[in-house]
């Protein structure tokens, strides 16, 4: 069940995704590229967080 | 007659009060996404660290945007006061998006801003996720609107004159929000507040690592902030090329400006990395050049023309004379809207509307049809912005947009070595690094709106005619109360940000004791996910484990 819902929260946000692409794609495009690069920017900061506690963790020879 | 003493002072005004709303707006619209970031991680890993991280950022993004707030009301009611003439020639256009800031993007802000500080207790960590988020997006947004509206001043897009309520109206609302200016400023700008808030978060983790202070939060602040900002500066760097791209289709006398181009030359044309521009001889000083860059540099190509300052001022002075015409039909149309002949007439000169205005101010009773050659001549001068201020203003902003590119390189090397706190150097730098962004976002400002001059919307409405009819007093008057209560706010805003910042973060073993107790290590995707209830609740389950 909570792989289906996650399966239709994913088909939901990607037909939200191309249907940006079709209507801002042609007539906004540096907005589309700001709604892309700053989802993509926080998603990377995030990463970047994730990233120092598994090296903290792995220093300190503890559990992932 | 307008007194142009009072024009002069109307835009130091201005000036003053959006440079100093602008020294507020670029942490806010960085520090939400910069926090909807953190929160993620929080959210995501359930560590109270991150969650500590949020709050101790959040607390110091509420003072900036509270100051930012009082410092920018003041200025959409400037419009009206200063600017009468200017709001009705355009409001139409200016005061849709002007409004929909207010009532949307503000509104929604500072709403989501009230519970995204006061709902750690009431919310869920998903409902205040979701609320971070809506903060980052209702400051993006209202930073939107703003400049749809300022993308209006440079490239008047989606408006026609109506000769005969001798105003602006608005034809599209689509083609006002999706002009190409409004778009790339949007991103440039709202990209230059993330690059703002990654210099100042790395600066701040910076003074608690030199400190050896919450060096937990610090570390992991340092890590974000550094990754966030380099891919912001590399962004940001890509918009201003966008922009300029932008520019020099709608707006060749600002970059012939920006780049100190006096004469037309032959594609490719070479790049001024450094000039000295003399306005009055029409030439640089002395200059150093990088042959053939200039023409791919600003249009992409290798053999597009760039026209030099000489030619856009001789071209101008033709599109006066044109000009002349249209004011001279709007005459007569405005004593008798259905003459045919002077319909025709304004309609063949319309696109010149803007310039017949311009020379009001040098024809002798300011009646264009008097206006004598050298009247023209005068007013065509008046067409090229402050070369030497708008040369230089670009060039420090690039050039701090190139510093912080290689800070952060630096920053995310050293980081992801762990090693940040050994290079004592560094973290000192890095703290002195804290005002350039400011000052950089500044400097784009003085570019992108001393460039505009001499309209307030280019090629339609002169500045000179867009001012309030004041006294020279009341200006003066009003110029030394904004500036002076404007400096009193700065001064508090330093005194608190600094004293947050000296206090650190709360006493963050209260918070982790209380979320080891309830979600240590749960994680919302993980299925292992304890929400944050009020604090009884927190209480309650903590006696039941």
């Amino acid at each position: 069940m909570k792989t289906i819902g996650y399966f239709l929260l994913f088909f939901v946000l990607a037909m939200i995704v191309i249907f940006l692409v079709i209507v801002m794609g042609e007539a906004a495009p540096w907005y589309f590229a700001w709604i892309i690069g700053t989802g993509l920017l926080i998603l990377t900061s995030a990463a970047a967080g994730f990233l120092f506690d598994t090296q903290e963790e792995k220093s300190k020879g503890t559990p992932q | 007659m307008i007194n142009d003493t009072v024009v002069e002072l109307s835009r130091w005004q201005f000036a003053a009060t959006a440079l100093y709303h602008f020294l507020f707006v670029p942490l806010t619209l960085g520090l939400t996404v910069f926090l909807a970031a953190l929160e993620t991680v929080y959210v995501v890993t359930g560590k109270p660290i991150y969650k500590e991280m949020t709050q101790f950022w959040a607390k110091l993004l509420l003072i900036n945007f509270a100051l930012g707030v009082a410092t920018g009301l003041t200025m959409e009611f400037e419009f009206g006061t200063n600017w009468s003439f200017y709001s009705g020639f355009v409001g139409d256009i200016f005061g849709a998006p002007l409004a929909v800031e207010g009532l949307m993007a503000f509104f929604m802000e500072s709403t989501m801003i009230g519970l995204m500080i006061f709902g750690w207790d009431r919310l869920s960590r998903g409902q205040h996720l979701i609320v971070t988020y809506l903060v980052a997006l209702g400051s993006n947004l209202s930073a939107l609107w703003i400049l749809v509206a300022n993308g209006f001043m440079q490239d008047p897009q989606g408006a026609v004159f109506n000769p005969v309520t001798m105003r602006m109206e608005l034809e599209s609302f689509t083609a006002l929000i999706f002009s190409h200016d409004a778009q790339a400023k949007f991103v440039h700008t709202s990209i230059a507040g993330y690059v703002t808030a990654a210099i100042f978060v790395a600066g701040v983790s910076a003074f608690y690592l030199l400190r050896k202070r919450h060096m937990e939060l610090a570390k992991r602040s340092f890590r974000m902030a550094t990754i966030f900002g380099v891919l912001s500066t590399i962004g940001v760097i890509t918009l201003g090329d966008a922009l300029g791209f932008v520019g020099a289709h709608a707006q060749p006398a600002k970059i012939a400006a920006m780049e100190a181009m006096w004469k037309t030359e032959e594609a490719p044309a070479p790049f001024n990395l450094m000039a000295w521009p003399n306005q009055e001889k029409q030439e640089n000083s002395w200059a150093i050049q990088i042959p053939y860059l200039l023409t791919p540099l600003l249009t992409h190509t290798m053999d597009t023309k760039i026209p030099g300052i000489a030619e856009i001022e001789a071209s101008n002075a033709l599109r006066i004379k044109s000009g002349i015409q249209a004011v001279e039909a709007l005459k007569i149309l405005s004593s008798n809207p259905s003459d045919a002949a002077a319909m025709a007439q304004f309609k063949a000169h319309e696109q010149d509307l803007g310039y017949g205005f311009l020379v009001k101010r040098y024809a002798p009773e300011q009646d264009v049809s008097k206006a004598t050659d050298a009247d023209i001549a005068l007013a065509a001068k008046d067409t090229i912005p402050d070369v030497f201020a708008i040369y230089w203003t670009f060039r420090i902003m690039v050039g701090f947009a190139f510093l912080m590119l290689a800070f952060f390189i630096f920053g995310v090397i050293y980081s992801l070595r762990n090693d940040v706190e050994n290079h004592p150097l560094f973290l000192r730098f890095s703290l002195w690094l804290i005002p350039v962004p400011f000052l950089a976002c500044e400097m784009g400002w003085l570019t992108a709106e001393l460039g505009r001059q001499p309209w307030t919307v280019y090629n339609l409405l002169p500045t000179w005619m867009s001012a309030s009819s004041h006294s020279v007093s009341y200006m003066v008057f009003s110029l030394i109360g904004f500036v002076s209560l404007y400096s009193i706010f700065i001064i508090i805003e330093m005194y608190l940000m600094v004293r947050a910042i000296k206090q650190g973060p709360d006493d963050h073993h209260a918070v982790q004791k209380q979320d080891k107790n309830t979600s240590s290590g749960g994680s919302v995707l993980g299925g292992n996910y304890a929400p944050v209830h009020a604090k009884t609740l927190v209480n309650e389950q903590s006696k039941e484990v």
